[in-house]
């Protein structure tokens, strides 16, 4: 079916990000769970505990409709007794149909070494106590893809345990958004003035807004987005509605 | 996510196309272990989990870690624990690079040095218009990490990764993935290259590009990246007829492998 519809692009966006935070709070609450159990008889969560909510994230990520191509959870250091870094993070790599964990180097001398205290998408949420959403940026090193990832800071009464996150491939979510928003125009940037998703071909996904650009931006809830409208509204065309 | 040994060695480790053999797959393995994505004393995965993953035989893949046992790089361990692991010392890099640059002619050197050129040149261009003061901040860290490496290894690798880096500031997956098979076609040779290039000096002229890139100078930030990848293509080269000559002196290709 064809049809023209100028939906609210602030609405369509905000409703595709809270689609991908649905599957990080699930990985949130996974965690938490199994924190409990641990607790509840009186030990301390574990790399055991860890371990075991492998297969739970693989299934996740398996879902029929998933967006995303990796999630899983990253730990504050010192979280886990004897692990100082510890991440359990599962990832569809292109051409394979297995989710395979992602295997870092998490040794601090050797040169490989990357520290992800330091990284945005955990170190935002450790600071602000709140969700982040960092990118699009490159996969650097392989996996061949333009990514987001979004972050939620994991607490037990109050102790900040590391982040639950995953990541978005931007053609996933642009699409969507580009469905959502059928008739209507809008520029989506991040944080750092760079192009999310936008149905001006002059302002790609990718590229960096000139400042002026960004002042006249409206900042979405809960998002470290800014939504930008076209100054000039481009020619109304038929759009293909995938909502159906 | 970025995390970066994890992806990059996602990248060397993948199938290898219509099968490969046992040169190949050493030669992948080799450059892995000398870009530094398998560290010194790691464990390899198993055989058979590993020829898996680069879509080889067993056996193909037993007879690739025999030639990278024999230059040094891997050591096997027999029994409960055992298996094998990464065994890199500079001077086992260094014979593989001496092996390597022999191995190839001159115009193998001048291919990868015209697509290096490209490649890095055109990220470096995209950048200016692209990146981002993170990522800005993260090729600057890179630039004094490089002043200040240690030896060769540390210098290489922290220049693969400028390279690297550089691709995403671009915004590219594609010259990203570019960017890293080259700096896998690279790895092995590039440890000839040292001598004559200070840590300092190879850290000013990168320095240049990121300021190039800072300003927004797309032309310029792309001409200082070509210079300086074909200044490293002719040292290379250099170095390669040099190699070639004095072969014979050094004895032949099995001079470097133990005797048992």
């Amino acid at each position: 079916m064809t049809t023209t519809h100028a939906a609210d692009p602030a609405t369509v966006i905000c409703a595709a990000a809270e689609g991908v935070f649905a599957t990080v709070a699930e990985v949130r609450r996974l965690t938490l769970d199994r924190h409990a159990a641990a607790v509840d008889t009186g030990r301390p969560f574990d790399d055991a505990d860890v371990s075991g909510l492998a297969p739970a994230f693989v299934e996740l990520l398996e879902a029929a409709d998933q967006l995303a191509v990796g999630l899983g959870i990253i730990l504050e250091p010192g979280t886990l007794p004897g692990h100082p870094l510890r991440l359990e993070w599962w990832q569809r790599p292109p051409g394979r149909d297995a989710p395979v964990p992602l295997e870092v180097d998490l040794h601090p001398d050797s040169i490989g070494f990357y520290d992800y205290t330091a990284a945005d998408w955990f170190a935002v949420p450790r600071r602000t106590r709140a969700r982040h959403v960092v990118g699009p940026y490159v996969d650097v090193h392989g996996t061949d893809r333009y990514l987001l990832t979004l972050t939620m800071p994991i607490e037990v009464a109050g102790r900040f345990l590391g982040v639950a996150g995953a990541d978005v491939p931007i053609t996933g979510f642009e699409t969507m958004v580009l469905r959502g928003l059928g008739g209507s125009d809008a520029i989506l940037a991040n944080d750092e003035g760079r192009v999310v998703v936008s149905t001006s071909s002059r302002w790609i996904t990718g590229c960096l807004l000139p400042q002026q650009r960004r002042r006249a931006g409206v900042r979405l809830s809960r998002l470290p987005w800014e939504l930008i409208e076209p100054p000039l509204p481009e020619p109304a065309r038929a759009a293909t509605s995938g909502e159906g | 996510m970025r995390l970066l040994s994890g992806d990059a060695r996602d990248a060397l480790l993948t199938p290898l196309e219509g099968g490969g053999r046992s040169e190949a797959v050493a030669r992948r393995l080799g450059s892995a272990i000398a870009l530094g994505l398998i560290e010194d004393g790691e464990q390899l995965p198993s055989e058979s989990q590993l020829a898996a993953t680069l879509n080889v035989s067993t056996l193909t893949l037993r007879d690739a870690l025999a030639d990278l046992r024999s230059r040094g790089l891997v050591e096997t361990r027999r029994g409960r624990g055992g298996g094998s692991f990464v065994r890199m010392s500079p001077a086992a890099l260094a014979r593989l690079s001496h092996d390597r640059l022999a191995e190839v002619g001159v115009s193998d050197l001048r291919e990868i040095g015209d697509m290096h050129a490209m490649v890095a040149g055109s990220a470096a261009h995209k950048a200016a218009e692209r990146a981002s003061p993170t990522e800005l901040a993260r090729l600057r860290d890179l630039v004094s990490r490089m002043s200040g490496a240690r030896d060769a290894t540390e210098l290489h690798r922290l220049e693969g990764r400028f390279y690297i880096e550089m691709a995403a500031a671009a915004q590219s997956a594609r010259l990203t993935r570019l960017e890293i098979e080259i700096q896998g076609d690279l790895a092995q040779v590039m440890w000839r290259l040292q001598p004559d290039r200070s840590a300092a000096a190879v850290a000013g002229e990168r320095a240049a590009v990121v300021e190039a890139v800072a300003r927004h100078d797309g032309d310029l930030a792309r001409r200082l990246t070509e210079e300086q990848v074909d200044g490293d293509t002719r040292r290379l080269i250099e170095e390669h007829i040099a190699t070639t000559r004095s072969r014979d002196r050094e004895g032949g290709p099995d001079d470097h492998h133990p005797r048992r």
